[in-house]
């Protein structure tokens, strides 16, 4: 018979089993986020086509119609745009969705445990499914344009995790301290729109690679080599991406996320005191 | 058999109290008393932390088949122990080592989404309530046939009357089958007959075995 033991501080020591015993829970809440998501709209995930077409369109005109950013590489801005995009909106989103998922679940973590952080980890689901989308929509447009993918692209799962690790710690972070103050509500938002414009999205990264603080910037900015490595593996013979430069953004994505797992894990008491209090 | 021993339970709330002006808990103000506070220190008069016990030494042991209420006044520390039971909140000291599956019913249809349809709302909450996959499809059609909402599987749950409401979410719990199943003040609401129908349904479960305690105001 199962026997379960309760005491103070021993849920954190058992927490990754606990994890692992509700896998299936993670499941079903990321169905349910889909679900939700593209019900009642007419054309459902449709949408997960016509967003990223519909970004690329603009900035596309914007960018090289109207403003006319000098291409220092051989590379096209259509594709430059649309690679950055696609991987820009999964980022975004993941933030987004991770940072709110506690507060979104409220009514579950006042009433029934389960490891919490299955929360902002389900809450992936969306952005997740969104990118796969938007990813068969853009390889054919990569063919059409004449450049057809090259065996690197077995490597776009390894960006990818990087991005979404990159967007959980610091959207775990966020979901934690959201809680008690919603000034983090505010913050997001502000990083996705200016994030767009400080990471090499809409212009290629030639065009800032020969200033001096270049080498900054890549310490300073994680996301930019990942962003990079994204496009390497997409883009045949990209001559901008090399694989020491993304060793800042693996030390930084590593560190985020066993200091805000540690941060959530251990959070979590106070958590569930406000809302205890609160919400009963 | 003894399956739940719950030895010295304490729970230990802090409330902050704030001698003048009051302090509201913005990000800001409390960035700005932290800083505050490096500088100048702290009189005993001006923050006072106090300690609420809303459990103090609680013990007690449940045997097998045993059905057990918890009465008590407002603010008695009821919810609290059903809460610390269900894993939602830690004792601050105390043990409590439970045999058996528990699950605990602090509310009715935990989980559901307004927006998803009876039928996906059975999954979701049954999975949030420790079911696996195939247990809710085994039990699917006596959950829909206790609650009597065949007609409106499809129909989002935001369109149902509060009454099909909580029927389905009891329903579901109802059919979780666990050893120990916890209760809180959920059986106020719905009609005389779906009630008498959920005591049925415990009464069941607890001759069978299985132990009940819940809470009623």
């Amino acid at each position: 018979m199962q026997e379960t033991v309760i005491e103070a501080g021993r849920s954190e020591k058992y927490y990754w089993q606990d994890l692992w015993r509700f896998k299936e829970l993670l499941w079903i809440l990321a169905i349910r986020d889909i679900t939700v998501k593209y019900k009642q709209t007419i054309i459902g995930v449709a949408w997960a086509v016509f967003r990223p077409v519909l970004t690329v369109s603009v900035f596309v005109f914007a960018f090289d119609k109207v403003a006319k950013i000098e291409n220092k590489s051989e590379i096209p801005l259509q594709i430059i745009i649309f690679t950055g995009v696609i991987f820009w909106n999964f980022f975004a989103m993941s933030l987004q969705q991770v940072s709110n998922s506690i507060i979104g679940n409220a009514n579950l973590v006042s009433k029934v445990y389960f490891p919490r952080l299955l929360m902002p980890l389900s809450s992936v689901a969306v952005p997740l499914l969104d990118f796969v989308v938007g990813f068969l929509v853009m390889i054919p447009f990569l063919i059409y344009k004449g450049y057809t993918p090259t065996l690197n692209i077995v490597f776009v799962p390894f960006f990818l995790i990087l991005a979404f690790f990159a967007a959980f710690s610091l959207g775990v972070f966020f979901a934690s301290l959201n809680v008690q103050f919603r000034d983090f509500q505010q913050i997001v938002p502000l990083i996705v729109q200016y994030g767009f414009f400080v990471c090499p999205i809409a212009y290629p990264i030639a065009t800032i690679q020969e200033l001096s603080w270049y080498p900054i910037y890549q310490w300073i900015n994680p996301l930019a080599g990942i962003i990079e490595g994204f496009r390497w593996c997409l883009i045949p013979n990209y001559q901008y991406f090399e694989w020491n430069t993304i060793i800042p953004s693996v030390v930084f994505v590593t560190i985020m996320t066993i200091l805000s797992v540690i941060f959530f894990v251990r959070k979590k008491i106070h958590l569930l005191i406000l809302f205890n209090n609160h919400c009963n | 058999m003894t399956v739940i021993e719950a030895q010295n339970i304490s729970k230990r709330y802090i409330i902050d109290h704030i001698k003048g002006n009051a302090r509201g808990n913005t990000f800001r103000e409390v960035v700005t008393d932290g800083v505050k506070n490096l500088f100048t220190k702290k009189t005993a008069e001006e923050v006072s932390r106090e300690d609420f016990w809303a459990l103090k030494g609680v013990s007690f042991d449940i045997k097998q088949g045993d059905r057990v209420g918890i009465i008590g006044s407002n603010g008695a520390g009821k919810s609290t122990l059903l809460k610390v039971l269900s894993r939602i909140t830690e004792p601050t000291e105390g043990k409590i080592s439970i045999k058996g599956r528990v699950a605990s019913l602090l509310e009715v249809g935990t989980g559901f989404h307004p927006e998803l349809s009876g039928r996906e709302n059975i999954f979701l909450n049954g999975a949030i309530l420790g079911m696996k996959r195939q247990d809710i499809k085994n039990q699917f059609d006596a959950i829909v046939d206790f609650a009597g909402v065949e007609k409106f599987l499809d129909t989002p749950v935001k369109r149902y009357s509060s009454g099909m409401y909580v029927r389905l979410g009891f329903a579901i719990s109802a059919h979780l089958e666990p050893e120990i199943l916890i209760v809180d003040e959920v059986l106020a609401v719905g009609d005389a007959e779906f009630q008498r129908k959920c005591l049925g349904k415990m009464k069941d479960a607890s001759t069978s075995g299985k132990n009940n305690p819940f809470c009623e105001p």
